[in-house]
């Protein structure tokens, strides 16, 4: 065993076996509970080369080992016969037992999450109008039609820049400047080449053959189509947070606030076309080239594997390999039987969206389904996959599941589109034969889109987990909403006089300006700080979340005058338990301003906060609410 | 790694420099630690630095672990001493 040697000593030196009544693990820790921590030589341990350091805490001996503890904790539990005691905690381990798909899941769900609203009204704006142009209502030259699908599609078609700045603000960069890099990435001028002319052709004849219509200092930039993706945001976001945190330690002060966003960008921003561009255009040609060859060896095969992983390819903006294909189809054979297959995939996932809003008992759930089932309908699926099914993991592959076996029946009746037409419900006409009408292709095609649709719902019905999720989901909201601790006008955090407060960079929340002189306690919980000068208190909540009241701007400086506390710290409180009395009219003419924050100061583990829209509050009104726990939080456990 | 400070400010370490350090603590992937007295918190909580109400006078001892030790004490020795928080 690699870490015999390793093992006997951290064994001997936390006081030998007989001194261990447990061990268990997290993500880089050894963690024993010893029966008697004095003969346990620290010392010894912390100079070992393999042991980080030894950390005492909650009555648990902690051996700093690193990324690879959980196979010196195995050899360490062989090599000691802990077997039995030494179990490694689950609940510890959460983060660690999280697999590559479900924190990819979480993370592009967190992503999501700010802009759900407007992704779902945008979605129904374009459905609507989709809707409009069917019933003949709109031509799509009209000046309505147009304007319409601008405020429907605007958001669409620059979604990373919306993305950019979630994504970047979720990795922990300077959120704006996420939203830099997406802009360059859609810039028009690039988005106009691509369609133009090819200045050359690399790795001709091979799989990888791609033209190219610029270069940049010299190298070939493959292009592709940025506007309306997801996944290269993220991957340049994600890479550039790490980019800027570095630089933020190096770049000199004076320069610091043009530096850091100067460098990040000129090294991300090429990269990113340089890399990802290429990748994502070889994954898709490939893709397109796959799925033909599959469909002239078995068309049911080809039909279940494209039905199941159509939006799956949508997610990665890699789908639109076979859209070529498709369109050379319809202009050589006048049909298309490729891209037919994955028509079922949206109806499967407006079937899985019906699922979710039959079971859930979740408003909010309950209130994106609805104008996500609507557009879905009408072809608009990013609703239902961004809001619904990816974050709820199982209806997604339910959706799958259902779409395959749609484009399965799809690929074996025959039926064929005949010609580039609208999506969702509007496809539907364009699988009439022009000269043969409604033959049978056409209902092929309606049994397909009825089963991938009534799949995605009886599956997600009776697999979709959807109601245990809608329960827990529930229940902490519930206990999630923070009551308002002093009368007065909300105002936005942006609007107290003070640059910390303002940027949130102590977190986020709101303003009060108090009209009387009394803070109330915002939530059951423990009072964990009560500065001596009185004029900040923090509590937090009996479900963690903490909130610091601060009343008044600089009234540190008052050291306590105007101001009589009610409570201690570590005082345990109730909602509405009185806190603080301060004297308006006293702190404001010594000349301190009376604005009042109210902060979480983690709010880093909420995904969501929403702030009340009332003008004014009287004690106790709802003031904030928490939602959607962070799930990446689980991955701290260590 | 650690180093201890003495806490100069007049009016401790209350919302506003425990931010800073916070902000200061969170750009490393060390854990990092301030022990006041006998009581160790987490320097990547802002409400647990506070809890600790620190004042003038105190003896506060910075510890940091891992992979960026080194930066992570430099720039918050930096933080306390260009706040004119602590020497």
């Amino acid at each position: 065993m690699k870490y015999e040697q390793l093992a006997k000593d951290i064994i001997s030196n936390v006081g030998g076996k007989e001194n261990v009544s447990s061990v268990v693990h997290c993500i880089t820790r050894l963690r024993f509970k010893l029966k008697d921590e004095s003969k346990a030589n620290t010392d010894a341990l912390k100079k070992m080369d393999d042991v980080v350091t030894v950390m005492k805490s909650g009555g648990q001996y902690q051996v700093v080992i690193g990324n690879h503890v959980p196979d010196v904790y195995k050899t360490v539990v062989a090599v000691g016969g802990f077997e039995g005691a030494g179990q490694v905690d689950q609940d510890e381990d959460h983060g660690e037992k999280q697999n590559l798909f479900n924190r990819f899941i979480d993370i592009i769900s967190n992503i999501f999450t700010p802009v759900l609203g407007l992704l779902a009204a945008t979605g129904i704006i374009k459905g609507l109008n989709a809707l409009f142009l069917a019933l003949g209502w709109l031509e799509n030259t009209d000046g309505t039609y147009l304007l319409l699908n601008a405020i429907g599609d605007g958001f669409f078609v620059f979604l990373p820049i919306f993305l950019g700045y979630t994504a970047m603000k979720k990795f922990g960069g300077t959120p704006f400047l996420g939203m830099a890099i997406a802009a360059a990435l859609v810039h028009p001028s690039l988005v106009g080449i691509k369609a133009g002319e090819s200045i050359m052709t690399v790795f001709s004849g091979t799989l990888f053959e791609s033209p190219v219509q610029i270069t940049f200092l010299g190298i070939p930039v493959i292009l592709m189509s940025y506007t309306s993706s997801v996944i290269p945001i993220i991957l340049a976001t994600f890479f550039a947070a790490k980019v800027e945190k570095r630089l933020a330690k190096v770049v000199p002060a004076v320069v610091k606030s043009f530096g850091v966003p100067f460098l990040t960008l000129i090294a991300i921003v090429p990269l990113t076309f340089l890399i990802i561009g290429p990748v994502a255009t070889w994954i898709a040609n490939s893709l397109g080239q796959g799925a033909s060859f599959i469909y002239e060896a078995a068309p049911l095969v080809a039909g279940l594997i494209l039905g199941a992983l159509w939006q799956v390819l949508v997610i990665f903006g890699v789908h639109w390999g076979l859209i070529p294909i498709y369109y050379n189809n319809l202009a050589v054979n006048g049909f298309d039987t490729l891209i037919a297959m994955t028509i079922p995939a949206s109806f499967a996932q407006i079937g899985a969206v019906l699922g979710v809003l039959i079971l859930t008992k979740n408003q909010k759930l309950k209130s994106l389904s609805i104008p996500a089932f609507i557009s879905g309908l009408f072809g608009v699926t990013e609703p239902a996959i961004y809001g619904i099914t990816l974050p709820l993991k199982r209806p997604f592959i339910m959706s799958c599941i259902a779409a395959g076996v749609g484009g399965a029946i799809m690929a074996i009746s025959g039926a064929a589109l005949y010609s580039a037409g609208p999506l969702g419900i509007f496809k539907i006409p364009t699988f009439i034969h022009p000269e043969n009408g409604i033959d049978a292709g056409f209902w092929g095609m309606i049994v397909s889109l009825l089963v991938a649709f009534g799949l995605g719902l009886v599956l997600t019905l009776l697999f979709g987990g959807v109601n245990k999720n809608a329960e827990t989901a529930e229940t902490e909201e519930k206990n999630e909403e923070i009551l308002s601790p002093i009368k007065g006008e909300v105002v936005s955090l942006s609007m107290v006089p003070d640059q910390l407060f303002a940027s949130e960079t102590m977190g986020r929340g709101v303003g009060i300006v108090p009209t009387e002189g009394r803070a109330v306690s915002p939530v059951n919980g423990v009072v964990t700080t009560l500065f001596k000068t009185k004029h900040a208190i923090g509590i937090t909540s009996e479900n963690g979340i903490e909130i610091l009241i601060h009343i008044g701007m600089d009234t540190v400086q008052l050291d306590g005058k105007h101001f009589t506390a009610h409570v201690n710290q570590g005082d345990k409180v109730n909602v509405g338990d009185l806190l603080v009395e301060f004297d308006i009219e006293k702190i404001k003419a010594a000349g301190y301003q009376i604005e009042t924050p109210i902060i979480i100061t983690n709010s880093e583990n909420y995904g969501e906060i929403e702030s009340t829209n009332k003008k004014n509050v009287k004690e106790k009104d709802l003031l904030m609410k928490t939602s959607l726990v962070n799930p990446l939080e689980n991955d701290k456990a260590s | 790694m650690e180093k201890s400070f003495k806490v100069i400010a007049e009016t401790g370490i209350h919302a506003r420099p425990a931010t800073l350090l916070v902000q200061a603590a969170s750009k490393f992937d060390s854990e990092v630690h301030l022990q006041y007295k006998e009581k160790k918190v987490n320097l990547k909580s802002i409400m647990g630095v506070m809890s600790l109400g620190i004042g003038q006078g105190a003896d506060i001892t910075i510890i940091a672990e891992g992979s960026d030790e080194a930066d992570a004490l430099n720039t918050i020795e930096e933080t306390l001493k260009r706040e004119g928080l602590a020497e």
